[in-house]
């Protein structure tokens, strides 16, 4: 018997959102194939790699990843550096300083920062706010507010606060948000059901599923990401065809394997190579499950994923 | 797998004879997947049609033995349908054009650690030939890599080299990944002979399975299949097409292992073959190869296999005992969670974070995260009391502080009176909250 | 498995008020009931226009195109026993939301309308029946037999053929309502479609009654198999029914907001 290919094409397709602004756009989703299968049919817009910085700054205990901010003596420098990196096709800022429970930097400032970023870098800009729901309710607002005109994509919103931030960041200053439920499917339908019923149009939001580094119960990622895809396929459940936003650099390089330094254990070398490989590994897993964005920390990673995505389109 | 009557239908005379007694093929058709008659009634189902039919209950994809590992016997495209059952093996790549041969063996066997109760190492090791080396020194190279003590995937070009390659690794489980549409009946012979799973490949999808009809007529069916080395795009998309046409359409010419060769997708690219080892562990490769398995790239993979392979209806357990955290001796104070894989990494990783010395105890909770093992009374007082005496804490440790998991602070009147002698704290709910926890109190 | 599909049965010429607006042309009261059903959750829209056997063919464009310019290309389910008709509204059908299905075939008189379908590229809604109320489970097999190889024999994917196992009426005919179920699981088992018309089930119920019947009749069908049903989705028991089914059946994923979706 020959072999006939029978391609999983479907009569659905994941919603495309635009974010950025001003000659630079970024498109995620799109695609009525499975993640990568574009074999099957083209895929119209391929997944797409952020890189994160934070405004506390970067590790400058990794030899690598100081030579690549060398010389950088603000946020905004490290973004236009960042946005410089090779294969990049946005940048991430965390808001990591607004945290209540640390520095507690006022949204004010914060959404000053975050607009000084945006007017710099020539690249797409995403922000990821302090994780805190209360604080990240009046924060991504502001930020929002401050970065009218550039089309931001904000992370995330939460079942606590997407009333908040969806009046505000999406209804009155139109930036893109995501919907973030921490590995659980039926969240992650609900927080698009929710705000999709305060009358937020479609295109205007994408998910965040949560993810985990490779060995931390990646087996609920990948299920969780293969079962949004399934039914936004095969169900045509329109409410699960957003596209997948997958922040995973803070995960990757907070796990045992790529915290201890080697003169812990010499035998398992450099910590720096270990993070990169540990986030070059998860984003490859999130994007063979759905992932339509990856954001890393590393710039070795963001070439190597980058590359990797080309390579299978 | 049970048949419709479609499917039998459509390889049924379709004359409505009625000589079955049945007033069409269709009825008839009908019955025998309703078991109501058997297939022998109806004279005129042709010898191939029956083979077919008799075929169509046995498994989609065979499983095959590689030495003390099973590869393939997959049931499903996604582990939420059910689970995965094989897990992928990793192996290095090694061939006679390469300068520092020797420097490549002296590493293989330099990763070998434990997780979660499963020894992760290199599993296989390729060693391939190029035709314009000298015969014997691909020979010895074969000599030197039997004593790693792993299966071996041998790829050469010519089948009398094979022979003597296989010769040399008698008692060894042993791939010779290097048939073709060409040389497949020469190669066929060797591996046959010498009791070797054979790898096929071919130019592209109907050319592989053609030759693997070929090999199949020929009586073997012990064979992997190599998705090729062309495009990182075109290995991927044979590797997803071979294992779903044979899950989905039960083609069974499909339905045996893969083996991915990284190493050549993206020679020189440690971060790149790092990217594909990922990638076809989640999607459909029986075994991938790279240059080099260091720690950088085995801590990572080694744990997503872990992760992948899990069966969704069994989580993943560690087991019951002491773990003394960050230097911690008998004096350290003690800290309790759940035996759930997760909960214990994700503990223990906040855990050690803080940098503060700790006896964590984990108890057998039956695998279930905090909660649902205190629901399902596998977490409770007296679980907490049973361990400490079966495991002869109070011998072995003397401080006399145990924190117990927010989630759970309900059960701390109760240990108390249970654990006389014991100061019980409660920690808070989430574990990135444990770092904060262990900076603002101290024990 | 597929959602559970709902086929509208309110725009039927056996309504006066529809009756009326068909003769005159006149889209308002169609289309009020159309929005109503399509709000409800119905997946398709069925449109009976009668016998139409003078002005069938104008008056089915007619109505397809009015249905389906104001509903963003709603698919339909063409049910007439005028099949030049049903050609007709197929011709200036928009398929990009679904195939539209010819309502119905049987294995007697109606036969033909298999060839209707398979000319059209529609899917046949295919009533095990020849004349009358088929007697117990085998005769209903059989008669899906003979449509399947009739449709087969056409070049009709059986996909496109959606077996009616004949619903039966409670009151009266309560003893039977078993084999419908049991037909049910049978097509199911052998991997075929089905549908029906459900409330016939709760024909002469008291009117209070009738939603709870139609309710737990569904939930029955659905456990056996039925893959679809023609109903009246602004029965919301009914609806709440069919969306609980499919969440059981694993047929669409549970979010807490699953009876607005």
């Amino acid at each position: 018997m020959a072999f006939t290919n029978k391609p999983q094409v479907f009569n659905a397709k994941i919603n495309p959102i635009t974010f950025g602004a001003n000659g630079h756009e970024v498109t995620l989703g799109g695609s009525n194939v499975y993640p990568l299968y574009s074999f099957d049919a083209p895929i119209p817009n391929a997944p797409k790699v952020g890189i994160q910085i934070s405004d506390k700054g970067f590790d400058a205990t990794l030899p690598e990843l100081a030579k690549f901010y060398e010389g950088c003596n603000t946020v905004v420098e490290m973004a236009k550096r960042a946005a410089s990196a090779e294969g990049v096709d946005f940048v991430c800022l965390r808001l990591e300083s607004a945290d209540p429970n640390g520095d507690n930097a006022s949204v004010e400032d914060c959404a000053a920062l975050a607009k000084a970023v945006a007017e710099a870098i020539d690249k797409p800009l995403a922000v990821i706010g302090s994780k805190n729901v209360e604080k990240d309710s009046t924060l991504l607002g502001k930020v929002a507010e401050a970065l009218n005109g550039y089309n931001p994509l904000l992370l995330s919103c939460k079942e606590e606060n997407y009333k908040a931030i969806a009046a505000s960041a999406i209804m009155a200053f139109g930036a893109k948000v995501a919907g973030e439920s921490a590995v659980d499917i039926n969240l992650a339908k609900q927080l698009n059901v929710l705000v999709k019923q305060m009358g937020v149009a479609a295109g205007n939001t994408v998910m965040n599923v949560g993810t985990a580094a490779a060995g931390y119960g990646f087996e609920y990622v990948a299920s969780t990401m293969d079962r949004v895809k399934g039914a936004a396929m095969t169900q045509n459940d329109v409410d699960l065809q957003l596209p997948i936003v997958t922040p995973l650099g803070d995960e990757a390089w907070s796990v045992k394997e790529t915290l201890l330094e080697e003169s812990e254990n010499p035998a398992w070398g450099a910590r720096e190579e270990r993070g990169i490989q540990m986030e070059i590994c998860t984003a490859s897993a999130c994007l063979a499950s759905g992932s339509d964005a990856v954001i890393l920390k590393h710039p070795a990673s963001v070439k190597t994923i980058s590359a990797f995505v080309a390579a299978l389109m | 797998m049970a048949l419709k009557g479609l499917d039998i239908f459509k390889l049924s005379p379709k004359t409505n004879c009625k000589e079955c007694g049945c007033p069409t093929c269709m009825a008839f058709c009908m019955k025998v997947a309703q078991g109501a008659l058997p297939l022998e009634k109806c004279p005129h189902f042709s010898a191939e049609a029956i083979a077919t039919l008799s075929e169509a209950t046995a498994p989609a994809m065979k499983t095959l033995e590689l030495g003390e590992y099973k590869l393939g016997g997959e049931t499903v495209l996604y582990r939420h349908d059910k689970t995965f059952v094989s897990h992928t093996l990793y192996g290095v790549y090694l061939c006679d054009c390469m300068d520092d041969v020797d420097a490549r063996i002296e590493k293989i066997n330099k990763v070998d650690y434990d997780r979660i109760g499963e020894r992760m190492h290199v599993e296989t090791v390729t060693v391939a030939h190029n035709p314009d080396k000298a015969a014997e020194d691909f020979l010895a190279l074969v000599e030197k890599v039997k004593g790693l003590g792993h299966p071996v995937i041998v790829e050469v070009c010519c089948a009398d080299l094979a022979a003597k390659a296989l010769e040399i690794l008698k008692g060894v489980p042993t791939i010779l990944n290097a048939a073709n549409a060409e040389n497949y009946e020469a190669m066929n012979k060797v591996a046959t002979e010498a009791g070797a799973l054979l790898g096929v490949t071919g130019a592209d999808l109907n050319e592989l399975s053609e030759t693997i009809a070929k090999i199949e007529a020929l009586g073997n069916k012990k064979l992997v299949l190599d998705v090729g080395t062309a495009s990182m795009k075109d290995a991927f998309a044979n590797a997803v097409q071979i294992r779903r046409s044979a899950l989905l359409e039960t083609f069974r010419t499909f339905g045996y292992p893969t083996i991915v060769n990284a190493a050549k997708l993206a020679m020189g690219d440690s971060h790149m073959q790092m990217a594909l080892l990922a990638l076809f562990t989640a999607r459909y490769g029986s075994i991938v190869t790279v240059e080099e398995m260091d720690y950088a790239k085995a801590l990572p993979v080694y744990g997503l296999r872990q992760n992948l392979f899990t069966d969704p209806q069994k989580p993943m357990k560690v087991e019951p005992g002491i773990y003394p955290l960050n230097g911690a001796d008998e004096n350290a104070v003690c800290v309790t969670t759940v035996d759930f894989a997760l909960t214990y990494f994700t503990v223990s990783g906040e855990l050690e974070r803080s940098g503060v010395p700790m006896n964590l105890l984990i108890s057998d909770a039956g695998g279930y995260s905090v909660l649902t093992a205190w629901a399902a009374g596998k977490l409770s007082a007296g679980s907490i009391a049973k361990f400490i005496a079966e495991f002869d804490i109070e011998n072995k440790i003397k401080n006399r502080t145990l924190i117990i998991p927010g989630k759970v602070a309900i059960l701390k009147g109760e240990l108390e009176s249970k654990l006389p002698g014991w100061t019980i704290v409660i920690a808070p709910n989430e574990a990135v909250e444990l770092v904060k926890f262990f900076k603002d109190n101290k024990f | 498995m597929a959602k559970f599909v709902t086929i509208g049965e309110r725009i039927h010429c056996i309504s006066p008020v529809i009756r009326k607006a068909m003769d005159e042309r006149d889209p308002a009261p169609i289309l009020k009931r159309a929005k109503e059903q399509i709000d409800a959750g119905a997946t398709y829209l069925d449109v009976n226009i009668g016998p139409a056997e003078s002005d069938g063919e104008e008056r089915m464009k007619w109505a397809v195109q009015l249905l389906q310019d104001n509903f963003d290309n709603v698919p339909l389910a063409l049910d007439t026993s005028n099949k030049k008709a049903i050609a007709a509204g197929v011709e200036v059908y928009n398929r990009t939301k679904g195939k539209p299905i010819v309502n119905s075939a049987d294995a007697g008189d109606r036969i033909s309308y298999i060839n209707v379908a398979a000319d059209c590229d529609a899917i046949v809604i295919a009533l095990c029946s020849k004349a009358g109320v088929p007697a117990g489970v085998d005769e209903r097999m059989g008669y899906l037999m003979e449509m399947l190889e009739l449709g087969m024999g056409l070049g009709m994917e059986p996909d496109d053929m959606w077996f009616d196992p004949l619903v039966v009426v409670a009151k009266g005919m309560q003893d039977q309502l078993g084999d419908v179920l049991e037909a049910l699981r049978q097509f199911s088992e052998q991997g075929f479609k089905s549908t029906g018309g459900l409330s016939n089930v709760s024909n002469g119920m008291p009117k209070t009654l009738r939603p709870i019947m139609d309710s737990a009749f569904i939930a029955m069908c659905m456990q056996a198999g039925m893959t679809s049903a023609i109903i009246n989705p602004c029965d919301q028991r009914m609806m709440e029914t069919i969306k609980s089914c499919d969440i059981v059946k694993n047929n669409v994923l549970y979010a807490d907001s699953y009876l607005d979706l």
